[in-house]
């Protein structure tokens, strides 16, 4: 297995507040990484970083060998690094089609044989595809932020807290759908705030603390971890 | 027919807003500024297709080509010079920029072409339609101006329902990250709008001083303002509100001159606007998507 992202010593500013220090973080190609941490640990900013949104101070990422610390978010799409921000960010105005389009922006030639791959995963999306994107459910929304973010063909998939705002049946559809794209290929770098099921599906994870990393290790590991326990699943 | 020529007449002076006003709505739409130096683009776009025809005896076509391709130009190296570096500036900051252009354009032509207003000879070959023996006057002018506007409305809205820019204009005016996070560059797309509504101000001010010949470096600021208005008028952001916002404040603005008042047509015009904004705040087309989650 080789390293397809690498984040050293990462300090990330918000004006003055110092939102994330000396963060490190690999992600082994193939794997699915968590960062798991209370609201306000710094875990989307984290990632907001590394997809070029904002810009560390110190420090660098590397991701597939190459220095991508001063590239523009844009930029990185083509490269095989795909995004499914915090509250999915659909194009709510726009068709279901038309998202899944912008996912392909960068795309060159024809990409039916993507959009077809989505709906079989996603059929709910198919029987949608010509509705408006705001008018489709919050389970519908994270399914088309996950299908728009598969149509670049990422290497590397970051989503930030997919669960968020679904009830208990969703999650677990979510999830498993992470572990279907994972066991296609995709690596994954999941950010959520349910640390149980994220630590179930998790190979390895981080555990960040106002800024910090405080503590990482296998997803089994940290599961049994009592301190884990204690903090971040109910007991 | 009276009426019926007063229609025409506010029909045809509400499509030079329409136009004025997409300028407005998509910049805002995309960039959520406002750039208040939009109407004097106009007024540089009218002196270059004067100057075009009577210095460089250009025909009218090649005139107003070169006139959209300066305000293209213009529009790209404002937006670049003046607005590109406040991207993350409060609204405040950018707002007092835009005036500031505004002014900066207005005193630009003063010193190239002095106060003196210049006579716009229309760029319209043809003679007035006479119908019903001569008792309804309908100047080409305003034939022109209806079908530009039309063809551009038209023209617009294939342009961001099929176009992967257009598309990609839409995604930004939405949710500049997530465009961002899509592969889309947000910058050059920003870019291309304000080229875009450049060159139909370009377009605009040719049509406006060929209704209205006098042409001075504040020709641009009045219908500019009502433009404004005209895009709030009908949501501003909104496309299809920019044309009935439009062509509503053209129509309100004729009938006011010619059955009220000439001197409180604009009050009037504004006072409208005022009611409206107090009933639907979003404007009449304006619309925010109700988010389920």
């Amino acid at each position: 297995m080789s390293k397809i992202l690498t984040v050293d010593n990462i300090n990330v500013y918000y004006g003055q507040i110092h939102a994330i220090k000396d963060v490190s973080v690999d992600v082994e190609e193939g794997e699915v990484v968590a960062l798991i941490g209370a609201n306000g640990a710094g875990k989307s900013t984290t990632l907001r970083t590394i997809s070029g949104l904002l810009r560390t101070k110190t420090g660098g990422i590397t991701f597939e060998g190459e220095d991508i610390t001063h590239i523009d978010a844009y930029k990185l799409v083509s490269r095989g690094l795909a995004h499914v921000p915090e509250g999915r960010r659909v194009f709510l105005q726009m068709t279901v089609l038309e998202n899944l389009e912008m996912g392909a922006f960068t795309r060159k030639g024809d990409i039916k044989a993507s959009i077809n791959d989505v709906f079989e995963r996603f059929p709910r999306l198919e029987e949608r595809k010509y509705q408006i994107a705001g008018t489709l459910s919050g389970g519908e929304q994270q399914m088309l932020a996950m299908g728009r973010a598969l149509m670049s063909k990422p290497k590397l998939m970051m989503l930030d807290e997919p669960s968020m705002g679904l009830s208990p049946i969703l999650v677990q559809q979510v999830f498993d759908i992470v572990t279907e794209l994972n066991k296609s290929g995709t690596t994954i770098l999941l950010v959520e705030q349910n640390a149980e099921m994220a630590l179930k599906i998790a190979d390895r994870a981080y555990v960040l603390e106002s800024g910090r990393i405080k503590i990482s290790g296998t997803g089994k590991e940290l599961a049994a971890s009592d301190e884990i326990k204690k903090a971040y699943l109910g007991g | 027919m009276t009426f019926i020529s007063n229609l025409i007449n506010g029909i045809s002076l509400g499509s030079v807003y329409a136009i004025i006003a997409l300028g407005y709505t998509m910049v805002y739409g995309i960039a959520k500024m406002l750039n208040f130096a939009h109407g004097d683009v106009i007024m540089i776009g009218a002196y270059m297709s004067f100057c075009a025809t009577t210095y460089l005896h250009l025909p009218v076509p090649a005139a107003i080509f070169m006139a959209m391709c300066v305000c293209t130009i213009l529009g790209i190296v404002i937006e670049g010079l003046a607005y590109k570096p406040l991207r993350r500036a409060t609204s405040l900051a950018v707002l007092i920029t835009a005036i500031g252009v505004s002014y900066f354009l207005q005193n630009i032509a003063l010193i190239i072409w002095g106060s003196a207003p210049k006579t716009f000879s229309s760029v319209v070959p043809f003679g007035s339609l006479r119908l019903f023996g001569g008792e309804l006057i309908i100047t080409a002018e305003s034939i022109v101006t209806v079908l530009a506007n039309i063809v551009i409305m038209v023209g617009l809205a294939i342009f961001t329902k099929k176009s992967k820019m257009g598309k990609a204009m839409r995604a930004v005016s939405e949710d500049k990250d997530a465009a961002e996070l899509m592969g889309i560059n947000v910058n050059v797309t920003i870019s291309v709008t304000f080229a875009i509504g450049s060159a139909l101000a370009a377009i605009a001010g040719v049509l406006l001083c060929s209704a209205y010949p006098v042409l001075m470096p504040t020709t641009g600021a009045m219908p500019g303002i009502k433009a404004f208005t005209a895009a709030v008028f009908g949501g501003i952001g909104s496309i299809p509100g920019a044309m009935l916002g439009g062509i509503l404040l053209g129509i309100i603005e004729i009938f006011s001159k010619s059955y009220i008042s000439t001197q409180l047509s604009d009050a009037i015009v504004f006072g409208v606007l005022i009611v409206v904004l107090l009933v639907k705040p979003t404007g009449l087309l304006g619309k925010k998507i109700a988010e389920k989650v």
